[in-house]
């Protein structure tokens, strides 16, 4: 159990967080998670604090249609959070504006 | 032979319906060009006859003079063409099955094989076109790879291709066949249980087949799928949230490419170690040996009910 939970634990989490505050792998998260019923939720953890999370969420709102909000993390800094699965739609739009390459995005999920 | 294809099928089938319902963006550039290549596997007996047809136009001219050799030829009937098309499309879909998101040279693999399958076929339409006699077939494969030994033409690519193929089969029996069996993946039997719960009936057999710790892969489901859930007394695991199980398999599909398949040679055959907070992937065929990302839970919104929460903690 207790060597199971630590596998969860980026064992270099510390270290990138000494270079680089918010990028834990250089990568962006992005996952899904399932709420009650058939609602879900996407999350974004990972984009670089350079950029202002809370303009970008505001235009994703508008652009996808969907509320959305900034959560500050402890551990993951400022992760987006957006309802209903907008993960194809975070993908393209994080390309499109340029915040991010396709190879640095990692989908989670089903 | 039948048997194998008839396991793949549905597999190839369910992958190519996936493509198309979830969104992966690895998982889609990478298939994509599999996915293409599976769609020809699949269909292609129905889809070529346009390609057979240009394609039967090009090899009459080049081979006027090797109609002889055609006519020995003809005689193979569609069945046997189809066996040993076979032959190679459950070669393709071992491999597809293992290693979905294959890099360049693999899709390379890929390719030159659906191009000798097309081959065969031209030939198979060649010989329906001048219509058959009855003759013994046993031949085909040998006159295939030499056909232009007896002309002073060139030889074509794929030809070469062919001959080269054939060589490796015969002097490695064992290399084609050994993998095939390994290669099976049993789908994941997954149940709806009520409307909260999924229960994935199947999942220590798997764990079992793919030779992991459960822990191991209760562990990835469970932070790529963002929920929780546990082994019950029957063995299964109870997943909180509706899941299909096509959803299971694409997240089981891409458990296998990262922590079960070589990412050198992409032999099954490997062994998951633990070395100092890290997981390594050691391959039993080739020898390589890589870490292998740790499974992370990042970041988990809240979706409990925050009244829930606070009555627990306060
Ligand atoms: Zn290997």
């Amino acid at each position: 159990m207790s060597i199971q939970n630590l596998n969860t634990f980026d064992p270099f989490a510390d270290a990138s967080k000494g270079a680089d505050d918010d990028v834990q792998d250089g990568l962006v998260h992005i996952r899904i998670q399932q709420r009650n019923g058939r609602k879900t939720l996407t999350t974004v953890q990972g984009l670089s604090s350079e950029y202002d999370l809370k303009k970008i969420v505001r235009a994703c709102k508008k652009e996808f249609a969907c509320n959305g909000t900034v959560i500050e993390h402890p551990e993951y800094g400022e992760v987006l959070q957006l309802q209903g699965d907008q993960r194809e739609n975070i993908c393209q739009w994080l390309t499109k504006a340029g915040l991010a390459k396709p190879d640095q995005l990692k989908v989670h999920g089903f | 032979m039948a048997e194998d294809e008839a396991m793949f099928d549905p597999t190839l089938k369910k992958k190519k319906k996936k493509k198309k319902t979830t969104f992966d963006i690895e998982a889609a550039l990478a298939e994509g060009s599999i996915s293409e290549v599976g769609n020809g596997d699949v269909e292609g007996k129905d889809d070529d006859p346009k390609q057979k047809d240009e394609e039967a136009d090009e090899v009459d001219l080049d081979l006027d003079f090797t109609k002889k050799k055609k006519k020995k030829k003809k005689p193979f009937s569609t069945e046997e063409l189809d066996a040993a098309l076979n032959d190679i499309n459950t070669e393709n879909a071992n491999e597809t099955v293992n290693m979905e998101d294959g890099d360049d040279n693999f899709d390379m693999d890929m390719l030159d094989f659906s191009k000798m399958k097309k081959k065969k076929k031209k030939k198979d339409l060649d010989d329906i076109m001048a219509e058959g006699d009855e003759k013994e077939d046993k031949e085909n494969v040998e006159v295939n790879t030499n056909e232009w030994s007896g002309s002073d033409r060139d030889y074509t690519y794929d030809e070469l291709l062919n001959r080269a193929f054939e060589i490796m089969r015969d002097k490695n029996p064992d290399m084609a066949a050994g993998k095939k069996q390994k290669f099976v993946m049993r789908p994941p039997q997954v149940v709806r249980i009520g409307t909260k719960k999924t229960s994935f009936a199947n999942f220590t057999e798997i764990c079992r087949m793919l030779h992991r710790q459960p822990k191991h892969l209760l562990d990835f489901l469970l932070a790529e799928l963002g929920t929780s859930g546990s082994v019950d007394g029957n063995s299964q695991l109870i997943i909180k949230g509706r899941f299909q199980q096509k959803q299971i398999e694409n997240v089981l599909r891409r458990y296998i490419k990262e922590y079960v398949t070589c990412h050198t040679c992409r032999s099954p055959d490997t062994i998951l170690q633990k070395d100092t907070r890290l997981f390594f992937l050691q391959c039993e065929t080739c020898g390589s040996r890589c870490s292998v990302a740790s499974i992370k839970l990042g970041f988990q919104a809240v979706t409990a009910k925050r009244a829930a929460i606070r009555a627990k903690t306060a």
